[in-house]
C-alpha cells in the first residue's frame, strides 16, 4: 500500500522532470563525450613523441588513454544519472511529506501499525510518530491494547517507530526507512525511465 | 506416529528441535519450511539433535521438523549404474532439472527412473517357496549388467503367487506376492535398504584372487584381492586422483563405484566426460556402463559429506549380492572423518585427537569391514566381492595423523603416495619402501596358475635390487657414485630401470595407461634377466660402461609404451636381443 | 528485497572477539544478515552465526571497537547478505564488503545476489580445457592454466608474486578467440601500496574499464575479510554466467582470509585443529575456490588465481596444505630463485597444473607439447640431482652427461624460466625454448619423447 502511493509519487514526479533531466544527460554526455575528443590529439602527441622509443611502450600508453577515458566518460555519466535520481527522489519525499492526511493515510498508517504489532508479535509497545501524524496515531492505538503514544516526536516524513514497553526490541516503520529499504529498486525504475541499466 | 517439533536452535548444518520424543536414532526428518533433508543423531529428553544434508541458511527457529518414521535409506533396483547421485542418493541431472546449473534446496526425487520400463524374466513360479536374497528373476540393466532382482534380505520369505510372465514392466510394477502365515507382501523391481546397516551374506572367503588394475607398481608390487582393503593416502600433488582414477577405469571388477567425497567439483566431471567414451579393456564396452558416481563434492553440504560413504558402500554390496565383483574408490576419507570432526564439534563432544571425534577409528574399523568376498544369501549361489580402497589426504602429508595411523589398522594394502616422487615427475608416486601388501601370499597361487609360476621369485628378485639401492643411495649421497665398486653400481642401473621401465606409467599415454597381467610378467622377468646377466657379464669382464652402452637399455625402458598388449612377441624378442648384446660385449671370452 | 524491514534488538549479553550475542532474539535465521547501531548511531554490518533459545550470535565485519553493552542494537535485516550487480560494475572500486570506494554511486542493481552462492552441480559444470596463453613461458610450456581453472600461487612473505599475478592479468587470453573477458581482483588484508600497483598495472594496460576491484587493505578491518572474496566470486559470477564473460579472478592474499577464519573460531571457542585453524578450514576453503569453472551450456567462465603467502615458506602449513587439496595445481615460488633475483622466480618441481593435459596438445598448442614439457620436468629433476652431486665430489666428480644435465638447468634457469616483466611470449617461442633445452641432451637421454617428434623439433648442436 505505502509502495504503490510512493510509486503514483514518482511517476508524477517522473513526468515532470523527464525531459529537464534527460538534457541533463544529454548534456554531460557530450561534455564527456569532448573530453574524449580532446584526448586524442594529446595521444596523437604522445605517440608520436616516444615512437623512438618503441612500439610495445605506445601501445601500453594508447591502452592506458583510450582505456581511462572510456571510464572517465562511463563515470561521470554514472554521477550525472544520479543526481537525476536524486532530484526525482528529493522531490518524491517532499510531496510525500506534504500529503494532506485524509482516509488513505490513514488506512495507511493503520497498517503500519498493524505489521510493527505483529512483527513484534506483542501490542505492548511505545509508539513514536511526527509532531503531523500525533493525533492521527493517537486515535488509532485504541485497538492495540496496552499500546502508548510516546510523549516524544520523532523528525519523520510520516509513519511510525513501535518499541516494546522493556525497550529489547524496536521496529522502524517511517516511511523514510521503507523509501530507504526500497531504494534500490526504485533508483533502477528511474534508470530504467532514463533508459540506463539493463 | 511421525514425530513432529520445532526447530530451536540452528548453527550450520546442526539444527536442534524439540518435541521430538516420538524421533529415534538415524530417523530421516524434514526441517523448516523449505523441507531441507535431515537426520537425527542424537536425542535428549524431547530434543532432537539433527545433521542437515542442505544448506541451512535462512533457517529460523520455529520452523517445523517432521519425522518420516524412516532411517536413512538408498533405493535399490535397476537404473543405479550410470547415474551421479549426490551423499543421500539424489540423482544430480535431476537436481539440475529442477534448479538448474547450481544446486537448489529442498527438492525431492527418486534415486532412478520408476516409469522406465525393463524386460523382466522371471526364474521362479509360482507355487515356489523363496528366502530372503533369492533371486526372482533378472532385468538386463545396462549392456554390461545383469540386474538380479532379489527378494529383499529383510523379507521373511514366503510361497510366491501372482507371479507375472517374461515381459516389460518399470520399477513401481508387482511382480509377485509372496505369503507367509497369512501376510502377503508384494514384491518389485526395487527395495529400500538402510545405509548404515551392512547388508547380510551367508560366508566370507579369503581373498585369493587378485584384483587387476593394469597398473604395474600395485599387481606387480603390492596387489590387492578381490573383497580386499587398501588405502592410498598421499599429500596434495602427489597424483591420488589420478592414481584413483586408473584403478576405477581399468580393475577387472564388473562393478565400480566412485564416491568423490568433499573433493572437487571438475574431478566428477572429468570422469562424467571421459568415462562414457573409454572402453573397459575386456568387454569392449563403455565405461560408464559399469559405474555409479556418489558426489558430495567439497562446497556442497558437510552432512551429506558423511553420509556418502555409506550410501556408495551401501550400493556396492547390493551389486556384490548379485555375485558382481564390485571395487569401491572413496575419495577422500579424510573429507569424510572431517565431517565427523564437524558434526562432533556442533554436539560439543569430547574431542580426542586433533579434535576428531573418539569414535573415528571404530567408524573407519566399520566401514573397512564392509569389504569381502562372500556367497550371498539365497538362491542359486551366488559369490561376489567388494573391494574398498580409500584416499587419505593426510594433513602436511604428515602419515602420522589420525585419519591414516587409523586407516592402516583397518587395511592390508598401503600405498603410500610420495611427494618427492612426484616432484621429480615419477608417477605412480607411489613409494615402494613405504608401501606394503598384506595379500602377496594369497594371490601368488593365481598368478603361478594363470601367469607363471616363477612370479612371487622374479617379483622378490626385482624388489631386493629396490631395496639394496635404497642403503647404496645414502652411500652416493656421502661419497659420489664413483666410490662404488661395478656390481654396486650395476645394482643403481637396474634400479633405475625398473623405476623407469616398470614403476612409473603413463596414465595419458594411450598404451601405456593400461598393462595387462601377461605383459607386466614379462617387463619384470625381462629387467630382472638384465640384471642378471649383467652380473654375469661383469664376472666375466664386462664394464659397466660396456653395459650401460648396450642400445637394448632405452629399449627397455620404452617397452612399456611402445609395446602394445596386443604384440607381447616383441617382447620376447627384445629378450633375444639383449643376449645377443650381453654376448657382445663379453666378447669372444664368453662359451655360451 | 521488500520494503519490510527487520527488528532492532538491543539486549546486548556480551561482546567477545568479532562477536556480539544478542539475547532476548525472537525472529533470526541462520546466515541473516546484521546491521549493528553503535549509541552514536553508526552502523555496521553483520551476520547470525548461530541463532536459537532465545539467543542470536552475530559476528560483525567491521569489528567491535568501541561498541558497548548498553546502547548497541542489532537489527536482523530479513535477507541474507546480498551483492547488488550490473554490467557497471566493470571499471568500479569496492571496499571489502562490496560498497563503493571510488566516490561513485551505487550500482544500479540489476540483480541482488546471495553472496554465499551456491554449490555448482558437477553434473552441469563443463570440463575446462581451453588453454589460457599468459605469455609467461614457465606456466604456458610447463603449469598450463585453462578456462575455468582454479590454479593458486603460492609465496612467501617478499616474494614477487603480485607481479606475476599482475602480468598474468594484463597478458591473460585465449588465443583465437573474441570472447568479452574481464578481470576481478579482490585485496584481502594486503598493503595498500600493493592494491594499488595492481591498480596501476591495469590501468597502464588499458584493462581496468573491464576490471572489477574489491579492496580490503591491510588497515581496514580483519573480520571483513570474510566477506571480500565472496562478493568478488559473486561479481564474477554474475558477470561470466549471466553475461557470458571470461573472469580472471585474483584474489591476494588468502592467508590473511584464513586468519580472519580463525579469529572467528577462536572468539567462539571451538576445538581447533591445526595451528589452532578451525577443523572446517578445509570445507570453508572449499566454498571459495569451488567457485571456479565452466557450465554447461553457458558461455562465460570463473578461472580464480589465488595468492597466498606461506608461514616461513612452509608449504605443509594449513593453508597451502587444504588449499592444495582443493584447487587444480599450484604454483609454487622458490626463496632461492627468489633470492638469485630470477623472476618469475617459479619452482617448477613443485609446481603442478591438474587441468594441463587437457588444455595441451593437438588443436591447442602443439602436439610435442605434454611430451616436451615432461622431459623438461625430468631433465631439470636431474639436474638438481646432479648440482646436489656436485657440491659434494665437485664439477670434477662429474661424468660427462652429468655435465650436460648442469647445462640444462642453467639454460632452463636463464632462458626459458628468467623473462621480463613486460615480456609477452607466444606459446611458439615457448616450445622453442624447450626444444633448445632437451637438445642439450643426447638424443638417447630422451626417453619421454615419441621419435617422431625428436626428429622434427630435436635441434642438432
Amino acid at each position: 500500500m505505502t509502495d504503490s502511493l510512493l510509486a503514483k509519487s514518482i511517476d508524477k514526479i517522473l513526468e515532470k522532470t523527464e525531459k529537464e533531466i534527460l538534457a541533463n544527460l544529454e548534456n554531460s554526455f557530450s561534455n564527456t563525450k569532448q573530453t574524449l575528443d580532446d584526448s586524442i590529439p594529446k595521444l596523437e602527441q604522445e605517440f608520436d613523441k616516444i615512437i623512438s622509443d618503441g612500439k610495445k611502450e605506445a601501445d601500453k600508453i594508447e591502452k592506458q588513454i583510450i582505456g581511462s577515458s572510456d571510464l572517465e566518460v562511463r563515470n561521470k555519466h554514472l554521477l550525472t544519472l544520479e543526481i537525476a535520481i536524486d532530484k526525482v527522489f528529493t522531490k518524491a519525499l517532499d510531496q510525500i511529506a506534504n500529503t494532506t492526511r485524509s482516509g488513505d493515510y490513514s488506512n495507511l498508517m493503520n497498517t503500519l501499525l498493524d505489521e510493527s504489532t505483529k512483527i513484534l508479535s506483542t501490542t505492548k509497545v511505545i509508539v513514536s510518530t511526527n509532531s503531523k501524524d500525533k493525533d492521527l496515531v493517537q486515535s488509532l492505538l485504541s485497538k492495540y491494547p496496552g499500546a502508548e503514544l510516546s510523549s516524544q516526536t520523532i523528525n519523520c516524513l510520516g509513519g511510525v517507530i513501535v518499541k516494546s514497553k522493556d525497550g529489547a526490541m524496536k521496529f522502524d516503520n517511517t516511511l523514510d526507512a521503507r523509501i530507504q529499504r526500497m531504494k534500490p529498486l526504485i533508483r533502477k525504475e528511474i534508470a530504467t525511465k532514463f533508459g540506463v541499466g539493463n | 506416529m511421525a514425530a513432529k517439533g520445532r526447530i530451536v536452535w540452528v548453527s550450520g548444518p546442526a539444527v536442534k528441535a524439540d518435541g521430538m520424543s516420538d524421533a529415534k536414532m538415524y530417523e530421516t526428518v524434514v526441517v523448516g519450511n523449505s523441507k531441507l533433508v535431515g537426520e537425527v543423531i542424537r536425542l535428549t529428553g524431547d530434543v532432537a539433535f539433527i545433521q542437515v544434508y542442505e544448506s541451512t541458511s535462512g533457517l529460523k527457529p520455529g520452523e517445523p521438523v517432521v519425522g518420516t518414521g524412516n532411517p536413512l535409506s538408498v533405493l535399490l533396483g535397476p537404473g543405479i549404474i550410470g547415474q551421479i547421485y549426490d551423499g543421500i542418493q539424489r540423482p544430480l541431472k535431476e537436481l539440475s532439472k529442477a534448479s538448474g546449473s547450481f544446486i537448489g534446496r529442498g527438492i525431492t526425487t527418486t534415486p532412478v527412473d520408476m516409469i522406465k520400463k525393463y524386460h523382466f524374466v522371471p526364474t521362479v513360479s509360482n507355487g515356489d517357496n523363496v528366502a530372503a536374497g533369492n533371486v526372482i528373476g533378472t532385468v538386463q540393466e545396462t549392456d554390461l549388467i545383469v540386474h538380479s532382482i532379489m527378494v529383499p534380505p529383510d523379507h521373511p520369505g514366503g510361497k510366491i503367487s501372482n507371479m507375472v510372465s517374461e515381459g516389460d514392466y518399470n520399477l513401481e510394477t508387482v511382480l509377485a506376492t509372496t505369503e507367509k502365515d497369512g501376510e502377503k507382501i508384494s514384491l518389485k523391481m526395487y527395495h529400500r535398504w538402510p545405509v548404515r546397516k551392512p547388508r547380510p551374506y551367508q560366508n566370507r572367503y579369503d581373498p585369493t584372487v587378485p584384483l587387476l588394475t593394469g597398473q604395474r607398481v600395485i599387481d606387480t608390487f603390492f596387489p590387492i584381492a578381490k573383497g580386499g582393503t587398501g588405502s592410498i593416502p598421499g599429500a596434495f600433488g602427489t597424483g591420488k586422483t589420478v592414481t584413483l582414477h586408473q584403478i576405477a577405469k581399468w580393475a577387472d571388477s564388473q562393478v565400480v563405484v566412485y564416491i568423490g567425497c568433499g573433493e572437487r567439483g571438475n574431478e566428477m566431471t572429468e570422469v562424467l566426460v571421459e568415462f562414457p567414451h573409454l572402453k573397459d579393456p575386456r568387454s569392449g564396452k563403455p565405461l560408464m556402463d559399469r559405474t555409479v558416481l556418489v558426489a558430495n563434492t567439497s562446497n556442497m553440504p558437510v552432512a551429506a559429506r558423511e553420509a556418502s560413504i555409506y550410501t556408495g558402500v551401501t550400493i556396492a554390496e547390493y551389486y556384490r549380492d548379485m555375485g558382481y565383483d564390485v571395487v569401491l574408490v572413496a575419495d577422500s576419507t579424510s573429507r569424510w572423518a572431517e565431517s565427523l570432526r564437524e558434526m562432533s564439534g556442533r554436539l560439543e563432544e569430547m574431542p580426542a585427537e586433533e579434535g576428531y571425534p573418539s569414535y573415528l577409528a571404530s567408524r573407519l574399523a566399520e566401514f573397512y569391514e564392509r569389504a569381502g568376498r562372500v556367497r550371498a544369501i539365497g538362491s542359486p549361489d551366488r559369490d561376489g566381492s567388494v573391494t574398498l580402497v580409500g584416499a587419505v589426504s593426510p594433513s602436511g602429508g604428515d602419515f602420522t595423523e589420525p585419519v591414516t595411523t587409523h586407516t592402516m589398522r583397518f587395511i592390508k594394502t598401503f600405498w603410500a603416495l610420495d611427494a618427492k616422487l612426484a616432484y621429480s615427475r615419477h608417477y605412480p608416486s607411489i613409494n615402494w619402501m613405504n608401501s606394503y601388501s598384506g595379500y602377496l601370499g594369497d594371490i601368488a597361487k593365481w598368478w603361478g596358475e594363470n601367469i607363471n609360476s616363477d612370479w612371487l621369485s622374479l617379483r622378490s628378485e626385482a624388489y631386493g635390487v629396490l631395496q639394496r639401492e635404497d642403503t647404496l643411495k645414502e652411500i652416493v649421497r656421502l661419497l659420489g657414485p664413483e666410490a662404488l665398486p661395478d656390481e654396486e653400481k650395476l645394482i643403481l642401473e637396474v634400479a633405475r630401470m625398473i623405476k623407469i621401465g616398470l614403476l612409473q606409467q603413463n596414465s595419458f599415454d594411450d598404451v601405456d595407461t593400461y598393462c595387462s597381467p601377461q605383459k607386466q610378467y614379462k617387463l619384470l622377468k625381462l629387467l630382472v634377466e638384465f640384471y642378471r646377466r649383467g652380473q654375469q657379464a661383469l664376472k666375466e669382464g664386462a664394464s659397466l660402461a660396456d653395459i650401460r652402452a648396450m642400445s637394448i637399455v632405452t629399449t627397455l625402458l620404452k617397452a612399456r609404451m611402445d609395446i602394445k598388449d596386443t604384440e607381447m612377441s616383441k617382447l620376447d624378442q627384445l629378450d633375444i636381443d639383449m643376449k645377443e648384446q650381453f654376448k657382445s660385449i663379453i666378447g669372444v671370452k664368453v662359451t655360451n | 528485497m521488500t520494503a519490510k524491514g527487520g527488528v532492532q534488538y538491543s539486549k546486548i549479553a556480551e561482546i567477545k572477539g568479532p562477536l556480539v550475542v544478542v539475547d532476548d532474539v525472537e525472529n533470526a535465521a541462520f546466515d541473516e544478515l546484521v546491521e549493528i547501531e553503535t549509541k552514536e548511531g553508526e552502523r555496521r554490518l553483520g551476520k547470525v552465526l548461530e541463532v536459537g533459545n532465545g539467543k542470536a550470535i552475530v559476528q560483525v565485519f567491521e569489528g567491535t571497537t568501541g561498541l558497548s553493552i548498553s546502547g548497541t542494537s542489532a537489527k536482523f535485516v530479513g535477507k541474507l547478505m546480498e551483492m547488488p550487480v550490473s554490467k557497471e560494475v566493470l571499471g568500479r572500486v569496492f571496499d571489502g564488503l562490496g560498497r563503493p570506494k571510488d566516490g561513485l554511486p551505487d550500482p544500479i542493481a540489476d540483480k541482488f545476489i546471495d553472496i554465499n552462492g551456491e554449490p555448482m552441480n558437477p553434473e552441469q559444470r563443463e570440463y575446462p580445457k581451453d588453454f589460457i596463453q599468459t605469455g609467461v613461458s614457465v606456466i604456458d610450456g610447463m603449469i598450463t592454466l585453462v578456462r575455468g581453472q582454479k590454479l593458486p600461487i603460492f609465496s612467501g612473505s617478499g616474494m614477487s608474486h603480485n607481479i606475476l599475478a599482475a602480468q598474468i592479468a594484463r597478458q591473460a587470453n585465449v588465443v583465437g578467440t573474441k570472447d568479452d573477458f574481464a578481470v576481478v581482483f579482490a585485496a584481502i588484508g594486503v598493503q595498500y601500496s600493493e592494491a594499488e600497483y595492481f591498480r596501476r598495472s591495469l590501468e597502464e594496460s588499458g584493462a581496468l574499464k573491464r576490471s572489477v576491484l574489491f579492496l580490503n587493505t591491510a588497515d581496514d578491518p580483519a573480520i571483513e575479510r570474510i566477506i571480500t572474496p565472496r562478493v568478488a566470486l559473486t561479481v564474477a559470477e554474475y558477470l561470466a554466467f549471466d553475461l557470458g564473460m571470461h573472469v580472471l579472478v585474483i584474489l591476494t592474499d588468502m592467508t590473511n582470509y584464513a586468519e580472519a577464519l580463525r579469529e572467528i573460531s577462536a572468539a567462539r571457542e571451538e576445538v581447533p585443529g591445526r595451528k589452532g585453524y578451525p577443523g572446517y578450514l578445509y570445507t570453508d576453503l572449499s566454498t571459495i575456490y569451488e567457485r571456479a569453472g565452466k557450465l554447461n551450456g553457458r558461455k562465460g567462465s570463473v578461472t580464480q588465481v589465488p595468492i597466498l603467502s606461506m608461514p616461513s615458506d612452509d608449504i605443509t602449513h594449513p593453508i597451502p596444505d587444504l588449499t592444495g587439496y582443493i584447487t587444480e595445481g599450484q604454483v609454487v615460488l622458490g626463496r632461492d630463485l627468489f633470492r638469485q633475483g630470477v623472476y618469475p622466480p617459479i619452482n617448477i618441481l613443485m609446481s603442478l597444473s591438474r587441468l594441463m593435459k587437457d588444455g595441451i596438445g593437438a588443436g591447442s598448442t602443439r602436439e610435442d607439447h605434454s611430451e616436451i614439457s615432461n622431459q623438461v620436468y625430468d631433465a631439470y629433476s636431474r639436474a638438481q640431482e646432479v648440482r646436489a652431486l656436485a657440491g659434494i665430489v665437485g664439477k670434477a666428480g662429474l661424468t660427462d652427461i652429468d655435465l650436460k644435465y648442469m647445462d640444462v638447468g642453467d639454460v632452463f634457469e636463464k632462458e626459458f624460466l628468467t623473462q621480463a616483466t613486460d615480456e609477452n611470449r607466444t606459446i611458439e617461442e615457448t616450445l622453442t625454448i624447450l626444444w633448445k633445452i632437451v637438445s642439450k641432451l643426447p638424443k638417447n637421454e630422451i626417453t619421454k619423447i615419441k621419435d617422431k617428434y625428436v626428429d622434427q623439433y630435436y635441434q642438432e648442436n
